[in-house]
């Protein structure tokens, strides 16, 4: 059963181009596009519960050995995050139809959205850094495409940065795993991470993983290098804003999880002690811009850059409790970003503006959606029992153990602000004056996923108990670079 | 209406034009193990098809070749796709390629590779992706 | 007879050699010509001739090394040159470059 593992990356490149045959055709698109979704969903629980029961698949493609060959590496880690992919995919494909202008969709919005999907599946089921970079690009790819589709005057100011800095990052990108190769003389992920311990110069190693740091924290906007991010993310459809805010932020991170828990681990005093001061800054930046601003979709945006700190601080901590809670989190924050993404979009057509200055008391014609927004706020910012309380619980732990104690404070500092700053939503917007010349419009369709998304996130809180053993292991598989080279070298 | 005398370029084009597809085909063809394959065949074919253009105009042309170009692309990306795919029939990993010898009546001893069909899903995408650019900007009326 | 051949064969060689410093020369002052160029039409006919410059490098090397794969791309350099100067030449007489009818 080797093939299993390519088969999340395989099912919806097939569907994107076999939707590319009729984009105007969109009822039959939209019922195709719900049967591969929901096809590559259970096609990746299928293959989670396939490594989680019998070990990780190890994907020789074209039958070549493991170091000449490209190889595909389905392990814990990698299953559980395509998973989430295609949970959090799946919503969106059933958002996208009642948010998406008919205009919009017929410009191949469903072939590029499963482009990204086989991107995103790509780069985390890869086992070969070089391939890493393809698959940045096949998802960058349709990112573009995407974030430009229909082309308003707002979405072009803001995709031109979006593009431009993802290009600068690309290309450094690829000269860093050329560095990488000149030194070790391989791009197999394992065999470098083998060689990285032989090799006596491990100077020049140290500035070339500052260089991959450098390019991941461009993809998954961590403190410096955030500022292209907010914008770009709100101002698309707020489908594609949920897809780029739950997915291509997070391969960033996953990258940076995955390279510096594998690779670069020779100099965890210089690299995992500077990653714990950016997580603490990209906290705090990104609450203050947060805090700043009062359009709702903004807000959301920003929220990411003090999640992608959570999780940058597990690695930079790097002890057991510590990484399974920057994985929990991870996790956690892919489904709870693309929720509240869906759900401010839904607030933002039924308010009819994003400001939160222009509307008040929607709390009397939408009742529902401001308990939905309620109960968001608090599993985001970790309110016990929701996710998010697991999730900082464990990186507390784990930090405190370090006796780390300036980032912990900073860390829930941040949580607050954050809670604010969606009750800010919930105040200003849902509660104050009703305004009576308000015409409700129907929203039930849009609801319907933010409410899955969103039962899913409180079971990954309240469940913790059947989650937490899977999570620990793959801290435990991650803390042992010698049980992945072992598996992709001797497997 | 200003009137240009393009008799010379007519002239040309219709022999020039053949050369160049029938080139073309030789590159794709002889591309996996000597300079050449898919992409730089694809593009020989829209060359030809865009000089073509250039020298009948587009209306013409479209009657002389009504091919909707955009359909080219999923159609070759589907080829390439389903060459990777076709390994799991035969209980292969993905991608797996495989070449064998055959006699054929004309040609004689003939190598053939599975990896040519995957050439031609790329000649059919590149053909398709830059004949819709190149025409996309040139009608922008 | 061997002494012969090894004779031509450095003559070859050297006759290469200053073949491609002429060529690069060459390229220099069509370079000149397509920054400064006074029309644009002396900038069209500079690019043409820079890519024959570049298909007598292509076959200068070809020479050097020697193999015989550079002669497909020699065909290739000259077929996009000629389409590419078509091009040009056509939009600095019509201004357009595929027109929609032109009967």
């Amino acid at each position: 059963m080797s093939n299993l593992a390519v088969l999340p990356i395989i099912i919806p490149l097939i569907a994107g181009i076999i939707l590319a045959f009729f984009p105007k055709k969109l009822a039959l698109v939209r019922t195709l596009t719900k049967v591969f979704i929901i096809g590559n969903l259970a096609v990746a629980g299928f293959s989670a519960w396939h490594v989680f029961n019998h070990g990780s698949i190890i994907l020789e493609t074209g039958d070549w050995a493991a170091p000449y060959g490209i190889i595909i590496v389905a392990d814990q880690l990698s299953v559980l995050l395509v998973l989430t992919t295609n949970i959090m995919a799946a919503a969106c494909a059933f958002y996208a139809p009642y948010s998406l202008p008919d205009r919009k969709e017929r410009y191949y919005f469903y072939t590029f959205f499963f482009f990204l999907i086989t991107g995103v599946s790509g780069a985390f089921l890869t086992g070969d850094i070089f391939n890493l970079f393809v698959f940045f690009e096949v998802l960058l790819m349709a990112s573009y495409a995407l974030i430009v589709l229909g082309g308003d005057k707002v979405q072009l100011r803001e995709s031109v940065k979006y593009v431009f800095i993802n290009l600068f990052s690309s290309m450094l990108f690829v000269t860093a795993v050329g560095f990488l190769y000149g030194t070790v003389g391989t791009v197999n992920m394992a065999q470098i991470a083998q060689r990285v311990q032989e090799v006596d110069q491990q100077g020049i190693l140290t500035a070339i993983g500052i260089l991959l740091f450098f390019v991941f924290a461009v993809k998954a906007a961590l403190f410096p290098l955030y500022y292209w991010m907010p914008k770009s993310y709100a101002v698309p459809n707020p489908v594609i804003s949920a897809l780029f805010g739950a997915l291509l932020t997070k391969v960033g991170i996953y990258s940076i999880i995955r390279v510096f828990s594998l690779i670069f681990i020779h100099r965890i005093d210089l690299t995992h002690e500077v990653f714990i001061w950016i997580a603490g800054l990209s906290m705090i930046f990104g609450v203050i811009g947060a805090l700043s601003t009062n359009n709702i979709k903004l807000i959301i945006a920003y929220n990411i850059i003090p999640a992608i700190g959570f999780i940058l601080w597990g690695i930079g901590v790097f002890n057991q409790e510590a990484v399974s809670g920057a994985i929990y989190y991870l996790i956690h924050d892919m489904i709870i970003k693309a929720s509240l993404f869906l759900l401010v979009g839904t607030i933002a057509y039924a308010a009819g503006t994003s400001d939160l200055r222009k509307f008040s008391g929607l709390i009397h014609y939408y009742p529902f959606l401001g308990w939905l927004l309620f109960v968001s706020g608090f599993v985001l910012a970790g309110i016990p029992p929701f996710s998010g309380f697991i999730g900082k619980l464990l990186l507390l732990k784990g930090s405190l153990a370090d006796e780390k104690v300036a980032v912990v404070i900073i860390a829930l500092l941040s949580s607050l602000l954050i809670l604010y700053s969606i009750m800010k939503i919930f105040i200003r917007g849902f509660w104050g004056e009703k305004d009576d010349t308000f015409e409700p419009k129907p929203v039930k369709g849009r609801t319907a996923p933010v409410v899955a998304l969103l039962a899913l996130s409180v079971f990954l809180g309240i469940g913790a108990e059947f989650i937490y053993p899977s999570v620990e292991s793959i801290s435990r598989y991650l803390l042992d670079p010698a049980n992945y080279i072992n598996a992709v070298l001797e497997g | 209406m200003y009137k240009p005398n393009d008799l010379i370029f007519r002239t040309t084009t219709s022999l020039i034009a053949f050369i160049l597809l029938g080139f073309s085909i030789y590159l794709l063809l002889a591309g996996h193990n000597s300079p050449g394959g898919g992409f730089i065949g694809g593009l020989m074919t829209s060359a030809a098809i865009i000089l073509m253009y250039m020298a009948y105009g587009s209306d013409i042309l479209r009657k002389i070749l009504p091919v909707n170009y955009r359909m080219l692309i999923p159609t070759g990306l589907l080829i390439a796709a389903g060459t990777g795919i076709g390994s799991f029939l035969f209980q292969q990993p993905f991608l797996s390629h495989t070449y064998n010898h055959f006699h054929l009546p004309v040609f004689g001893d003939l190598e053939l590779a599975t990896a040519m069909l995957f050439d031609f899903g790329v000649y059919f995408t590149v053909l398709g992706v830059t004949v819709t650019i190149i025409l996309s900007i040139a009608e922008d009326r | 007879m061997n002494n012969f051949l090894s004779l031509t064969h450095i003559i070859v060689e050297i006759a290469t050699v200053i073949c491609l410093a002429a060529i690069s020369v060459s390229f220099i002052l069509l370079l000149f010509r397509i920054v400064s160029g006074p029309t644009n039409a002396d900038r069209a006919v500079a690019l043409d001739s820079m890519g024959m410059n570049m298909m007598g490098i292509a076959a200068l090397m070809a020479i050097l090394i020697p193999t015989t794969k550079l002669n497909d791309v020699i065909l290739l350099i000259g077929i996009l040159l000629f389409i590419g100067t078509l091009a040009v030449a056509k939009y600095l007489e019509k201004g357009v470059i595929i027109d929609r009818n032109l009967d």
